[in-house]
């Protein structure tokens, strides 16, 4: 990497992270969100302060929270993130962007990473915050450690799945479009049965992190009675299901890295070829 | 301006996604049908069902959500005879009409051809059509009032699609109480009590027109529509 790339990456991580964390939508989609879980009640996370309902395990606790709280806020992360990079041709600075110094190619990344993260801050914070305050409830301090080791194999990798497609996709699609087909991909690939009909939910594509949640944190739902990875007896694609493993696991992770990186390779292009 | 010409160019304004997100939503729950595995005509005709009473509605709400903060020029659109807030009402009609007319004529081939009926909570061929009816304009008064309060299309869009997901994935918790049953958006194919269904309908109507309103109280503050959305 030039120190001109390394600059350029540096200084749009900085801007496009700042510019992202202070959108008040950032914070009020998931805010609204969260309200909204405990207005309904009877969820894990309002049970997971009551000694009588909540895990017996800390690790059960934590990766279930992960679950709820990721599951659903990565559906406003997508569609927040939807407007970034066709911003630059909707406020008419893409053709000033190109013509400085800076590559493209480091500026894509740049939003790509400062975006992201920025828009993942609400999340985490969330996250976290209610992991500390079940360690604190419970006296179980290892809590934080297994809070961490699941944003580290389960979370991060996703949402950087999801980030890369929302900011490539809107490029060849109207943004509203994607986020319909956003949320509508969400369920499918995730949520819906295997034996039910095709489906990527338990596959090595599956950015709820099925895999790194069995094989890694060994969970099986809060009851213990769940499966979140390898083959259904009469599914169709179970060969994208291999018995879960930790190696299976790892490479699960990688595919989603994978998957993410050619989508913004993707994004590049079509930008390229339209300048 | 014919007005013919002016509702060809609001539907334009309204944007493709508001035109193709109601074809793709009934093609989805044909191709769920068809797709189901485990498929007897109760569960084919629920996924039928299900794409005009669950996937039309997401696909106008994001629709109205996209309405407030995508004109270049809002200034201009400010100093024109005719208010801003009623040419945002043409084109919440427009997006809001299409839906309709795609749910309506896939409910009347659903009813042709006797889908329609094998769903056992249908409610009929007539009243039947609030199954789509209530969503749709319940999800796309909430994303149109989103959209108005929050002034751009991302934070209104974010809002629609978490409220249609989490409907989806906590569907018995979110029917727990009463005020839960009477807005719940897809009581047809995945209500828990189905002598409230009249009732959630109308709920949802109501709730429809009191969002509207409050959209239009907010677009009259038209020098909030200046700054459009934070970028």
């Amino acid at each position: 990497m030039t120190s001109q790339t390394a600059r350029t990456l540096g200084a749009s991580v900085r801007y496009e992270f700042r510019m992202q964390v202070r959108k008040r939508s950032v914070w009020i989609v998931p805010a609204l969100t969260i309200v909204l879980f405990l207005l309904i009640g009877g969820s894990l996370l309002r049970d997971l302060f009551d000694p009588a309902e909540r895990p017996d395990a800390a690790r059960t606790a934590v990766v279930g929270m992960a679950v709820q709280v990721y599951g659903l806020l990565s559906i406003g992360y997508g569609c927040l993130l939807a407007d970034r990079l066709i911003r630059d041709d909707r406020l008419r600075v893409a053709a000033v962007l190109d013509a400085t110094p800076s590559g493209p190619g480091a500026r894509l990344v740049g939003k790509y990473i400062g975006a992201g993260a920025a828009t993942a801050v609400p999340i985490l914070a969330v996250y976290f915050g209610l992991a500390t305050a079940y360690a604190v409830d419970t006296g179980a301090l290892h809590a934080l450690g297994w809070a961490l080791a699941t944003c580290a194999v389960v979370i991060v990798p996703g949402l950087l799945f999801v980030a890369a497609f929302a900011l490539a996709v809107p490029l060849i699609m109207p943004a509203p479009l994607f986020r319909v087909m956003f949320v509508g991909y969400w369920l499918w690939g995730n949520v819906v049965a295997p034996d039910m009909m095709p489906t990527l939910a338990q596959t090595l594509i599956h950015p709820l992190g099925g895999y790194p949640m069995v094989a890694l944190l060994d969970f099986h739902g809060i009851d213990g009675d769940q499966t979140w990875a390898g083959p259904v007896p009469g599914a169709t694609l179970n060969f994208l299901r291999p018995d879960p493993t930790p190696t299976i696991a790892w490479l699960s992770i990688a595919v989603l890295l994978v998957l993410a990186a050619a989508a913004l390779a993707g994004g590049h292009a079509v930008r390229a070829r339209r300048a | 301006m014919r007005p013919l010409t002016l509702w060809r160019y609001e539907a334009r304004r309204a944007g493709w996604a508001a035109l193709l997100g109601p074809l793709i939503a009934v093609g989805l729950g044909v191709s769920a049908a068809l797709a189901d595995s485990q498929a007897g005509d109760a569960t084919t005709a629920r996924f039928l069902l299900g794409g005009l009473e669950m996937g039309v509605p997401l696909a106008a709400g994001v629709g109205c959500a996209s309405l407030v903060g995508r004109d270049p020029a809002v200034e201009l659109q400010l100093a024109v005879a005719t208010p801003y807030r009623v040419t945002l009402l043409r084109r919440l009609a427009v997006t809001l009409g299409w839906a309709a007319v795609v749910a309506g004529v896939t409910a009347a081939v659903l009813i042709a051809t006797g889908w329609w009926a094998r769903w056992p909570d249908n409610h009929g061929p007539v009243a039947g059509q609030l199954t789509w009816a209530a969503p749709v304009v319940g999800l796309g008064a909430a994303g149109f009032a989103a959209g108005a309060v929050f002034r751009g299309p991302a934070a209104a869009g974010a809002l629609v699609t978490t409220l249609w997901t989490f409907q989806q994935l906590f569907a018995e918790l979110a029917q727990l109480h009463l005020p839960g049953r009477l807005l719940y958006l897809f009581a047809t194919t995945r209500g828990t009590v189905p002598g409230d269904w009249t009732g959630n309908r109308l709920a949802l109507l109501g709730a429809a027109a009191t969002l509207v309103a409050l959209a239009l109280v907010v677009l009259d503050h038209s020098e909030r529509l200046i700054g459009q959305e934070e970028e």
